[in-house]
């Protein structure tokens, strides 16, 4: 192989002829003087050719260096057929997308050169390399939903050392990829840290009872002010979207006093609105009542008045006829009510000074029998 | 040629030795380069920088912020209610050199394990301090006491070489053992409130009703005494009336009235009268010619 010329090309180009590569013509005893320099320019022309690859398709170590067949050509087309591909290799390592909710960070020997925004983009490996991040994704971290050993992690003190519960939910992206990439080493925790810790201060400041109803607008928006001035001043490059606080209640070891509260004031609403609606009944039935009693006495007034005014009118009446024949009608009113009057009456007539004879007649009245008017009849005496 | 196999494996040598003589430090870390265990060189911009093969070893810090949340720790406030409280730093490396000679290689786990170390004293020492009470812990001037804490752990952390952004409180909660006593208090204050807005209802209920008693009393009697003004002023006018008429003719009002009063006071069916012919109805019962005694005849 030392008198080959072929060489380290040619023993890869030989190789790549797969002419078997048996023909080692040489043996131990060729140059004999100097074998070893041989021995070891010929395992690094072995290892070079198995360092680029087995592009001699010859794995085998025997496999000999010196087929001299292979040409200067034919090394050259191999060595070219091998920079195309190197250069393939380079270029699709070289330019890469950026998907539309994406986009790049690009390093060139390390330092920050540019943003790759949605497309293809070129970063010549390895000069430039680079990071894609999803940027315009909404990610969220879910603080106070999990429980340890009972006790819900969302408890929470307020300013008047009260206990609530707090659940919610911070939804952030990022807003400037270089800052993201480099400022922050574990940004997820911290957004995590920051937003609790910027929501235990704000409940703290507070009291429990409006927490619970009318302050939970207030509060998510403060919080979210908080956390995002505090990220800020990291420079994490993440902006916080939203806070939505899901659950601001009292523990769940005392909600059963608080349901006891609202259903007291329902009770009270309804005491007081049973009492109106007996006063409005009762009042109602007041006036009513006024109303007849006025009502009654106005009939009476007209009944007696017009009832006198009838009786008065009557009188009159006669009295004009009266006055015109005066013994005449005083006669004749006396015979016409004494003959209604005694026409309907059980009479009994006495005379009382007896008829001729002088002998008196012995009334004797049976009362008893008088007493039932159909039964008897008109006593007589005779 | 010889001198070709000879040239690849040189290539490769010296290849590899330029590889090996430079690095790259990225924008998010600063690098030492030791030679013989001495700092040599410090980076801290990124970008391509030159080393001597093999001689020189380089150690890569990481550049951004780190983080480190302390564990829990029990304090006392100056009202003695104690608090649960942990915190959470945030902190990076300043001086890169001073970093390692504090540190050493162990690098961030030891800075951290030191860090907190003096964390947790500052945050017991701050919120433990004479005139901070838990209500101090929990209003607005818990922001004061987080910076407190910070400049307090600056002043350590720059010994180690580090900068500590800020310390922030994460929960401030009270010990288990008191969280009991605190429940049962809230239940106490609310069944207060619910008994006192059912006092109330009924309060405002009885009043409602004693008013509504009181309107209808009022109404009822006053419309019976117009009434019975009415029916007076009813009777007097009746009065009026026939003493308008009847005293035009007493005399005969007396002698018809008497009419009209035998007609309504006899005229019923089981009266039986007993009387004698003397009447005046009975003139001419005797005789024709109108006397009344019999003696005529």
């Amino acid at each position: 192989m030392a008198g080959n010329n072929g060489g380290p090309w040619g023993g890869g180009g030989g190789g790549n002829r797969g002419s078997g590569g048996g023909n080692n013509g040489r043996g131990p005893g060729d140059g004999q003087n100097i074998p070893e320099i041989d021995e070891i320019v010929r395992k690094g022309q072995e290892q070079l050719r198995v360092l680029m690859g087995g592009r001699g398709g010859n794995g085998r170590p025997n496999g000999s260096g010196d087929d001299g067949g292979g040409g200067p050509q034919i090394t050259r087309g191999t060595v070219l057929i091998a920079a195309l591909v190197v250069l393939g290799l380079w270029v699709f390592s070289s330019f890469y997308r950026v998907l539309p909710e994406q986009r790049s960070v690009e390093l060139f020997l390390g330092s920050f050169s540019s943003v790759g925004e949605p497309g293809l983009n070129f970063a010549p490996w390895p000069l430039v390399t680079r990071e894609i991040l999803d940027v315009t994704e909404e990610r969220s971290e879910s603080i106070g939903n999990s429980r340890t050993n009972g006790a819900s992690q969302g408890l929470m003190l307020t300013t008047d050392e009260n206990i609530v519960d707090i659940e919610f939910q911070v939804v952030w992206n990022i807003a400037d990829p270089a800052a993201f990439l480099f400022n922050l080493r574990d940004p997820e925790s911290t957004v995590r840290a920051v937003s609790e810790s910027a929501m235990r201060e704000v409940i703290a400041q507070r009291q429990l009872a409006p927490i619970l109803t009318v302050e939970r607008d207030e509060i998510a928006l403060e919080v979210l002010e908080l956390i995002q001035a505090t990220l800020d001043s990291y420079g994490s490059g993440i902006s916080v979207l939203r806070l939505n606080l899901d659950q601001a209640d009292p523990p769940d070891e005392v909600i059963d006093a608080f349901r006891d509260v609202q259903a007291a004031e329902q009770e009270r609403d309804r005491l007081e609105r049973q009492a109106d609606a007996y006063a409005n009944r009762v009042t109602a039935g007041a006036r009513g009542e006024a109303a007849q009693l006025l009502e009654e006495a106005e009939g009476y007034r007209a009944q007696v008045v017009n009832e006198a005014q009838g009786e008065a009118s009557r009188f009159l009446s006669v009295l004009a006829e009266y006055e015109q024949a005066p013994e005449v009608t005083r006669r004749r009113l006396y015979l016409e009510t004494l003959e209604r009057v005694l026409g309907d009456v059980d009479l009994v007539i006495l005379d009382s000074e007896g008829q001729g004879g002088g002998s008196g007649v012995v009334p004797y009245l049976p009362l008893n029998e008088l007493r039932n008017p159909r039964t008897t009849t008109a006593g007589s005496s005779n | 040629m010889r001198r070709l196999s000879l040239i690849i494996p040189i290539i490769a040598i010296v290849l590899v030795g330029l590889l090996s003589s430079v690095f790259v430090v990225d924008e998010r870390q600063r690098a030492l380069v030791l030679r013989f265990g001495q700092i040599n060189q410090v980076i801290e911009e990124p970008g391509l920088n030159f080393k001597i093969p093999i001689l020189d070893e380089v150690v890569y810090y990481d550049d951004r912020i780190l983080s480190l949340d302390t564990t829990p720790i029990e304090i006392t406030p100056s009202d003695d209610r104690r608090l649960v409280v942990d915190a959470f730093a945030r902190y990076r490396i300043a001086d890169v050199v001073q970093f390692r000679q504090a540190v050493g290689a162990g690098g961030l786990r030891v800075a951290a394990d030191r860090l907190e170390g003096f964390i947790n004293p500052q945050i017991r020492a701050v919120l433990g301090a004479r005139g901070v009470t838990s209500n101090t812990i929990l209003s607005p001037e818990r922001r004061a006491l987080m910076d407190q804490i910070t400049e307090q752990a600056q002043l350590r952390a720059d010994d180690l070489g580090l900068e500590v952004l800020d310390v922030r409180l994460k929960q401030t909660n009270l010990p288990d053992q008191n969280l009991t006593a605190t429940f049962e208090r809230m239940r106490a204050e609310r069944e207060r409130e619910a008994t006192d807005e059912r006092a109330r209802g009924e309060e405002a209920a009885q009043r409602v009703r004693a008013q509504a008693d009181r309107t209808v009393v009022e109404l009822v009697s006053e419309a019976t005494r117009e009434a019975e003004i009415t029916r007076g002023e009813a009777d007097a006018e009746r009065n009026r009336i026939f003493a308008e008429a009847f005293g035009q003719d007493p005399d005969f009002f007396e002698f018809y009235r008497s009419m009209t009063a035998y007609e309504r006071a006899l005229r019923q069916q089981n009266s039986t009268m007993v009387i004698t012919p003397d009447s005046e109805f009975f003139e001419f019962l005797g005789g024709s010619t109108g006397t009344s005694s019999p003696d005529t005849e």
